[in-house]
């Protein structure tokens, strides 16, 4: 049909906007094997809507829009006046001597008289009583056993092999710091060495990593802290140096330096005490012994150095002859000290420790020369007035009792610890502990007839004169390998703690049971009692 | 006939033919101060004798400067809390005497509202 032809011209797809053929009519339209008179017809004009593209017309909405109403609100701010306020510490004021004041006498008497009578009576049933008779009272929780508190180390210490050589614990008892070096006497003069010191009573305490590390260019074979300032430590050196450092400036610790000049030390210093100067009794002086035979006292001076102040130099030919000694001395040999220790009753007087296994007794206060052609910007004197009886080798360790004006401790390398009276040569007791070297000998602050010693079979034994005179009361183990235990210090202000130092460069702080830090009743006596079995 | 003798008067002093402690002179009492004080000292026992004035200061002692001072602080302060304890427990009470026994010896103090007697005795066991 017709229609049917014009779907084969355009082709409506959909039923969307179909277009009109505007056209004359139907007939109309030429189309093939149609025939028609050639004529010229306008048609209409065909538009084809698109299928896919919309009329792009505009398309009107109205918005508006608003801001929400901004919230605004008024306050104000006043800044607190502050006030800067510090806290410093002060040294403790020596106390004064105070005068006793007036009052009147007459009175007194009276008071006195209405007084004497009641006083006496107590006194004499005081003394008749039994009332109190093995009563006592236990104010601290008992502790029974011996245990390890802290195992403290230095890991790049440890590292390169070095030993804890010294240990040292400061005048608050909180820090306890340790000098690394070697003992055992190797060309070890060059290493880089440490001193490490860890806060105990700080919460955070991380026993890898010390609150204060100080590199020293040479081994620090002892160290001191001094009496009174908590953070002020002095340190010998291998290379005869005396240093003195502040480890509360992590920056620049080093306050003091002895420098290397003539009057320094020229073996290792083998140990170092803080003395206080004579007429002040808040400045301190630092002491110290090699074994090279000098005893040097050294003050701090301005800008860092520590100047020799007196000096000391032992020679053989001027040690007081004891029917022990066999030796006979030739020529103008020095006698190496090894240890020092002062008395705590007479500050002048120091028991000193040799190479040659005699202790010596001497006084700050001697005034005799000393025969020695070692260069010396102060006159050096000799200062020992007394020589025991020596032990079997070198002497590492002497210490001073702090209950008995009287009596010493002396340990060394023949594995014996002599107990002397300073009124007498030979040795009141002498016991062996150990079959190799005793390091370390120190007695106990607080309890009269104790003391602690370290050995190289790596234990740290704990003597109780009042239990036993033979056999240690307590052993600690503080090494598994049998390495020998260096040194070890009591802690005068927390009496339960002892700190060991090792071979192995660890520290290790023992809590000691209650027996060892609570005095018995009469063990004041009984030390007399011991002091006085003086041997004729 | 009533005479009123004055009473408040003292009696006339002995002769000084008399030792005793109303004898006349500045010397005796002070004589009699140290005598007693020398007698508790030397009792069996003793390690020291102090006494202290009203407000906490010695004025006599047998010990050392810097521990009579510490000693004399510390006791007078706790000799006037002992005394309130007793005066709070009981008005009508009154300290007469304190002992404090500690491991080492025994502390005795003898108070007065002048003076403290503080003796140290290290008792017998």
């Amino acid at each position: 049909t017709a229609t049917r032809a014009q779907s084969g011209l355009l082709e409506p797809a959909g039923s969307a906007g179909v277009a009109v053929l505007a056209t004359g009519g139907v007939a109309s339209s030429p189309g093939p094997g149609r025939p028609g008179p050639l004529q010229d017809e306008t048609l209409g004009v065909a538009s084809v809507p698109s299928q896919w593209r919309a009329v792009q017309g505009i398309r009107e909405e109205t918005k508006s829009c608003q801001t929400v109403s901004i919230a605004t609100a008024n306050a104000s701010a006043q800044a607190r006046n502050h006030v800067d306020a510090q806290v410093q510490t002060e040294a403790p004021v020596p106390v004064s001597v105070q005068p006793l004041s007036q009052y009147d006498v007459p009175r007194l008497a009276a008071f006195l008289r209405r007084v004497e009578a009641m006083v006496i009576r107590e006194l004499n049933k005081n003394w008749q009583s039994h009332a109190f008779d093995g009563f006592e009272v236990n104010w601290t929780e008992q502790q029974q056993m011996v245990s390890c508190l802290y195992t403290l180390g230095y890991p790049p210490a440890q590292a390169q092999g070095l030993h804890v050589t010294g240990i040292s614990w400061n005048s608050t008892g909180s820090v306890v710091a340790c000098a690394y070096g070697r003992l055992d006497h190797g060309d070890w003069s060059t290493l880089k060495s440490f001193v490490c010191a860890w806060n105990v009573d700080r919460r955070g305490l991380s026993p890898r990593q010390p609150s204060a590390v100080v590199e020293v260019p040479s081994a620090v074979l002892c160290l001191a802290f001094h009496p009174t300032q908590p953070s002020h430590v002095a340190g010998g050196l291998y290379s005869g140096e005396v240093l003195v450092w502040d480890l509360s400036r992590p920056e620049d610790p080093l306050l003091w330096r002895t420098g290397l000049t003539d009057d320094t030390h020229t073996d290792p210093v083998s140990q170092v005490v803080w003395l206080p100067e004579p007429g002040h009794s808040h400045r301190f002086q630092v002491l110290s012994v090699a074994t090279d035979g000098k005893v040097l006292l050294w003050r701090g001076v301005g800008a860092g150095q520590l100047q020799l102040t007196e000096g000391f130099a032992l020679v053989m030919q001027q040690l007081p002859r004891s029917t022990k000694l066999k030796k006979h001395p030739r020529g103008e040999t020095e006698v190496g000290a090894t240890a020092v220790a002062f008395s705590s009753f007479d500050p002048r007087l120091f028991i000193l420790g040799t190479e040659g296994g005699f202790p010596l007794k001497c006084s700050l206060a001697a005034g005799e020369a000393a025969l020695t052609r070692m260069p010396s910007s102060v006159p050096l004197r000799a200062p020992a007035q007394l020589t025991f009886s020596p032990h079997g080798g070198p002497i590492y360790a002497v210490s001073c009792s702090p209950f008995h004006r009287n009596l010493f401790l002396s340990a060394g390398t023949d594995g014996h610890v002599h107990l002397y009276s300073m009124l007498q040569a030979p040795p009141l007791i002498s016991l062996q502990l150990s079959l190799k070297y005793l390091f370390a000998v120190r007695w106990s602050p607080v309890r009269p007839l104790v003391f602690a010693a370290a050995s190289g079979e790596g234990d740290v034994q704990l003597f109780d004169l009042q239990k036993s005179s033979q056999k240690p009361t307590v052993l600690i183990k503080q090494t598994q390998d049998e390495s020998p235990v260096y040194c070890l210090e009591f802690n005068s202000q927390q009496t339960q703690l002892l700190a060991a130092g090792d071979a192995q460069g660890t520290v290790k702080v023992w809590q000691l049971s209650t027996e060892f830090t609570e005095q018995g009743p009469r063990e004041a006596e009984d030390l007399d009692r011991l002091a006085a079995e003086v041997a004729t | 006939m009533n005479e009123w003798t004055n009473t408040d008067r003292e009696p006339d002093p002995l002769p000084s033919s008399l030792p005793g402690p109303t004898a006349p002179g500045l010397g005796e009492p002070q004589a009699e101060v140290e005598e007693t004080l020398k007698r508790i000292q030397s009792h069996k026992g003793v390690i020291g004798t102090m006494v202290v004035n009203a407000e906490g200061i010695p004025i006599r002692t047998t010990l050392d400067n810097s521990t009579t001072v510490q000693y004399a602080g510390l006791l007078h302060h706790l000799t006037m809390k002992a005394k309130s304890t007793v005066r709070d427990i009981d008005p009508q009470n009154d300290l007469t005497f304190l002992r404090i026994r500690s491991k080492k010896h025994e502390i005795m103090v003898a108070p007065d509202k002048e003076y403290l007697l503080i003796v140290i005795q290290n008792p017998c066991e």
